[in-house]
């Protein structure tokens, strides 16, 4: 596409599961996974009588998200009703916001790599209820309900991003900023979050084009993919003097392009219309500030703090606060005494290698600050080497157990006194007389195999920093 | 004769008396067609507590869920449904010590003013069998009319309790807006309506009205706590009426009451609405809006009616609704659909709800120098079955005098006032906010001049033993 | 006439209603006479006038984020008119 030419406009409506107990609008229980149907009651299977009760918890994970993307909140907020059929939606109608959601005009910062920092504006952030599910097989449709009135919170970004990089970026970014608030796990993968886009290209100048809207994008990089594919699509119509039409289509992984699915009908009207049964609501001093304790330091505020405050690289912070977890165990490592550069040498290499292998979370995993703050303070105090402190790291996700008890039981301390470093050295020398000459004459090079002898004839123990300073010394002779 | 609550007590717990209660009930009810199920002896019903309503066996307006009991709204959508919850306002009647024994007809979902939109039964007035029991609570009001049962339950939309309490000559309360939990009603309007109860006896009405509105509900977040403004001053206004309105009968009823409301002590003024000729258009608009979300859920896949066949889930919800759905729900729907579209919405639905705010502000400001309003409850007595009778669009607009209280949330009491012709006939009475009890108060002074009666066909408890 | 005959049958298919032809023109012919009547509100004088949306309201409802099951979960499943194992059934959207 000829980026000179055109101008690319990207809005998304991303949709979050918060992490909730119960439903939205009923007690069932908020979970994935448990056989179907089962997480079903009057309420959410739209019984006649039933009546939707309002989460509390719901509610304050919306206002905490708007309040962190800057939206102005809603001081009188309510539900409407969105009316449309479908066979996995028991009322035929969704309990959504419209007219006053819990926050509007907000501004998200987000790096978006290569074109930089950039703040994305938020047209407006909603509470709303998920649908059941749709198997379908065969002939026939299965529906499980056990997701109907799951509690979602929609985002919608006003058109401010350019490419399928910077969507990609800001879809991370967004990923990290739900993890930090703990208000969704944000997997795309796993159905958390679902990201619709709606994308419009046209000559450089000349503002919005005709919109397209594009769903079915099961993670950030389908989302890149599908944005990219789309430009150029759009790109070739124009090109070609054809016109755009407004329609939904479909990306499809298989074949990574886009496909209609429904052109925009007359028929398409949710007659939207306040939810009677839900009184408005306003939030108080009270629910206002307990949202403000959910508040958190956002994921790039973090970031850019980390490399200010600390002697670390941009690469270790990128990967420091990539999870909250993270950032506060090295935080807290740092607090106990052991060094910035080395906890992060350590966090971006070694221990994400065992992470990787292991598949866990940081914070799920045995490893905690104190015990990495001890792991590097045996380090410096010589009592254990780098290689060895590898193996205690190892055994510190085996066993769950501090790092001294483990050098301790498993004697891998250092070997340091002098004498015993002296004597190993002698025993060494006296097996070897011929390459001890050599080295005495010159032969610089075989003095490291001789420091290998010394930590073979030690198990390994020999403090290097010693043995060599005896091994020096004993070689002047 | 009237028949008290008293004279019920015992009846459910002796077996022997229960039985000839049922069958008492089946005798009559064959002629009248009150219930669409009854059971008496029922377990399920009878779970409770001791309170001021021990042993008063109480019939529910088939649109509200007693678990266990059919809950078919008079659809042939809803059949089959056997409810698996209990309305909050039946499970405190049921901790207060009464027990439901049946369900009762009415217009499919509540929607009509005469019990001929059931699609499941007839229920003929009482006092004529020709003659239509009002609706569309007809079938708890014909059963309390009929001695089948001292309480019923209904729902008031726009006048589904008042109107067919006074075609069956009981008293018929709506309470003030969320006072009683909608939780277990059907919904049809849902901002419009609350569960209401009819009896002969005004003390038992009280009692059942205390024992359901005793606090908010969890379940129903627009329900509130009742917040009485005291007894007020006996000040009653009384709506103008145009000649010609109202049928002699009603309008001789109606010019009675106010006559002897002032001889008891009430001081009596006139008043005309400004808004009169705005009440049914805004209502029609709201109620049918929320009517047609309401009723999207029967679609014939978690429950209710389906059709034979089907070649895809459109198909599938569209038989059903065309199949399970009666004319009157099917007109309403689609005009609530069509108030609601983009396009309509601002000029039908949206102006609906600012004419609902310009009702409201003119009955506050009346109010403000009343303690209560007189009004009609509707324009005729109960009227003829079929073609003599009323045609539909008649009986809509005739909801004028009821539908006033359901757009402003406040409590209304349709009061019997005697006979005319042989056919009861009543008066309504409108009052602020949670001030119920200065409608009892009236109700009772009007009581002393017109005792309420059940009709002669009435099945008496005190026969049984 | 035919134009309003229109609009009740985009509303109709809106509302899923199906209606046989009498059936529609009959209910159209229904409906405009209470448009109609719905229409005379144009008269009504509500500037400034904000909507009613709800009956009565006095303070916040909201309810804790507690769990409790339903216990006749299975009765729930009973009341379908199709069923397979533990999942309700349609026939496909095809």
């Amino acid at each position: 596409m000829n980026t000179e030419k055109y101008e690319v406009f990207i809005g998304l409506e991303i949709h979050i599961h918060l992490k909730t107990e119960s439903k939205m609008f009923c007690s069932c229980r908020a979970r994935y996974g448990d056989d179907p149907n089962t997480n079903v009651c009057p309420v959410c299977l739209g019984y006649p009588g039933t009546l939707p009760q309002v989460n509390k918890k719901a509610m304050e994970l919306g206002y905490l998200v708007a309040r962190a993307l800057g939206c102005r909140l809603s001081m009188r907020t309510g539900f409407a009703r969105k009316n449309y059929f479908y066979p996995d939606m028991p009322k035929n109608y969704q309990i959504s916001q419209f007219e006053n959601p819990v926050g509007v005009e907000g501004l998200m910062k987000a790096d978006l790599g290569e074109s930089g920092t950039r703040d994305i504006r938020i047209h407006d952030v909603h509470l709303e209820e998920d649908a059941g599910k749709m198997i379908h097989a065969g002939d026939v449709t299965l529906l499980d309900f056990n997701r109907a009135g799951y509690p979602l919170l929609e985002i919608v970004t006003e058109p401010d991003l350019k490419s399928g990089e910077e969507t990609e970026a800001f879809l991370r970014d967004f990923q990290r900023l739900v993890r930090y608030l703990g208000v969704s796990d944000g997997n795309m993968d796993e159905g958390s979050m679902k990201c619709d886009a709606n994308i419009s290209i046209n000559l450089r100048g000349k503002g919005l084009g005709t919109k397209v809207e594009i769903k079915n994008m099961n993670s950030p990089r389908f989302v890149r993919l599908a944005m990219n594919y789309e430009a150029e699509r759009q790109a070739g119509v124009l090109d070609s003097g054809g016109e755009l039409v407004q329609e939904t289509r479909l990306w499809n992984e298989n074949r990574d392009i886009t496909e209609t699915m429904r052109r925009k009908e007359a028929a398409d009207d949710y007659r939207y219309f306040p939810e009677p049964d839900i009184p408005p609501f306003e939030p108080d001093e009270a629910f206002l500030s307990r949202v403000e304790q959910r508040m958190v330091e956002l994921p790039l505020a973090k970031k850019r703090r980390l490399t200010a405050e600390y002697d670390i690289t941009p690469e270790q912070a990128e990967f420091i606060h990539d999870e909250a977890g993270t950032a506060a165990l090295f935080e807290e490592a740092v607090s106990l005494g052991a060094k910035a550069r080395t906890i992060a040498a350590w966090l971006s290499s070694d221990i994400r290698k065992v992470l990787n292998r292991q598949g866990i979370a940081l914070t799920e995993s045995p490893l905690n600050a104190a015990r990495l703050a001890e792991l590097i303070g045996l380090i410096d105090e010589g009592l254990i080497s780098g290689k060895i402190a590898k193996n205690v790291l190892d055994e510190v996700f085996a066993r769950n157990e501090d790092p001294k008890k483990i050098v301790e039981d498993e004697g891998w301390s250092q070997i340091t006194d002098p004498k015993i470093l002296t004597e190993a050295i002698r025993v060494v020398f006296a097996s070897h007389p011929d390459v001890v000459e050599a080295v005495r004459n010159g032969e610089a090079k075989q003095r490291g195999w001789l420091m290998g002898q010394i930590m073979k004839a030690t198990d390994g123990k020999a403090s290097p920093d010693i043995a060599g300073r005896i091994l020096d010394e004993e070689l002047k002779g | 004769m009237p028949v008290y609550a008293e004279d019920w007590r015992g009846v459910l717990a002796d077996p022997a008396l229960c039985k000839i209660y049922a069958d008492g009930v089946e005798k009559i009810d064959e002629r009248i067609g009150s219930f669409l199920s009854f059971n008496a002896a029922d377990s399920e019903s009878a779970i409770g507590g001791k309170g001021s309503l021990d042993g008063i066996p109480v019939a529910v307006k088939d649109n509200i869920a007693v678990k266990g009991r059919p809950l078919t709204c008079g659809s042939k959508i809803l059949e089959n449904l056997i409810a698996p919850y209990t309305a909050t306002a039946v499970e405190r009647l049921q901790a207060a010590g009464a027990s439901v024994v049946g369900k009762t007809n009415l217009d499919e979902f509540g929607m009509g003013s005469s019990t001929e939109h059931s699609a499941l039964g007839k229920t003929v007035n009482p006092w004529d069998f020709d003659r239509v029991p009002g609706g569309s609570s007809g079938g708890s009001a014909a059963a309390v009319a009929a001695g089948l049962v001292p309480l019923a339950l209904g729902s008031d939309t726009g006048g589904s309790v008042r109107q067919p309490a006074s075609f069956c000559g009981i008293y018929g309360l709506k309470p003030t807006y969320g006072t009683v939990s909608r939780y277990g009603l059907t919904a049809y309007a849902s901002s419009l309506e609350v569960i209401g109860a009819m009896s002969a006896d005004i003390d038992l009405l009280q009692k059942a009205f205390t024992v359901m509105s005793a606090g908010k509900d969890e379940r129903d977040q627009s329900s509130v706590d009742s917040d009485p403004p005291g007894s007020g001053e006996k000040r009653i206004k009384v709506l103008d009426i145009p000649e010609g309105v109202l049928d002699s009968a009603v309008a001789e009823a109606y010019a009675d009451a106010a006559k002897a409301l002032s001889e008891a002590g009430y001081t009596v003024e006139s008043f005309a609405l400004p808004s009169y000729d705005l009440v049914v258009p805004a209502y029609y608009t709201i109620a049918t809006a929320e009517a047609s979300a309401n009723l999207a859920r029967f679609n014939g896949i978690r429950y209710g009616y389906a059709p034979d066949y089907a070649e895809n889930p459109v198909e599938l919800m569209k038989l059903a609704r065309h199949e399970g759905f009666g004319d009157e729900v099917k007109l309403r729907i689609l005009l609530g659909t069509y108030v609601l579209r983009s396009g309509f919405q601002d000029q039908y639905y949206g102006r609906a709800q600012k004419v609902r705010t310009l009702i409201r502000k003119q009955l506050a400001d009346l109010f403000q120098s009343a303690d209560l309003l007189l009004m009609p409850v509707f324009p005729t007595q109960a009227f003829l079955y079929g073609d003599d009778g009323m045609d539909d669009y008649r009986q809509r607009v005739a909801d004028v005098f009821t539908c006033l209280a359901n757009l402003a949330g406040l409590p209304a009491l349709s009061v019997p006032t005697g006979l005319s012709k042989g056919l009861p006939t009543g008066i309504q009475l409108m009052a602020p906010a949670f001030a119920e009890e200065r409608l009892f108060a009236a109700a009772r002074s009007l009581s002393k001049i017109y005792m309420p009666q059940l009709a002669p066909c009435a099945l008496n408890p005190r026969s049984f033993s | 006439m035919a134009r309003a005959q229109d609009e009740w049958s985009l509303t109709a298919e809106l509302a899923r209603l199906k209606l046989d032809e009498t059936e529609a023109l009959r209910l159209a012919d229904e409906a405009e006479k209470m448009r109609e009547l719905f229409q005379t509100m144009s008269r009504a004088d509500v500037e400034g006038l904000e909507p009613t949306t709800h009956a009565l309201v006095r303070e916040n409802r909201i309810r804790e984020d507690d769990v409790s099951g339903f216990d006749h979960v299975g009765d729930l499943l009973d009341a379908s008119p199709e069923t397979e194992d533990e999942f309700f059934l349609i026939p496909n959207v095809l």
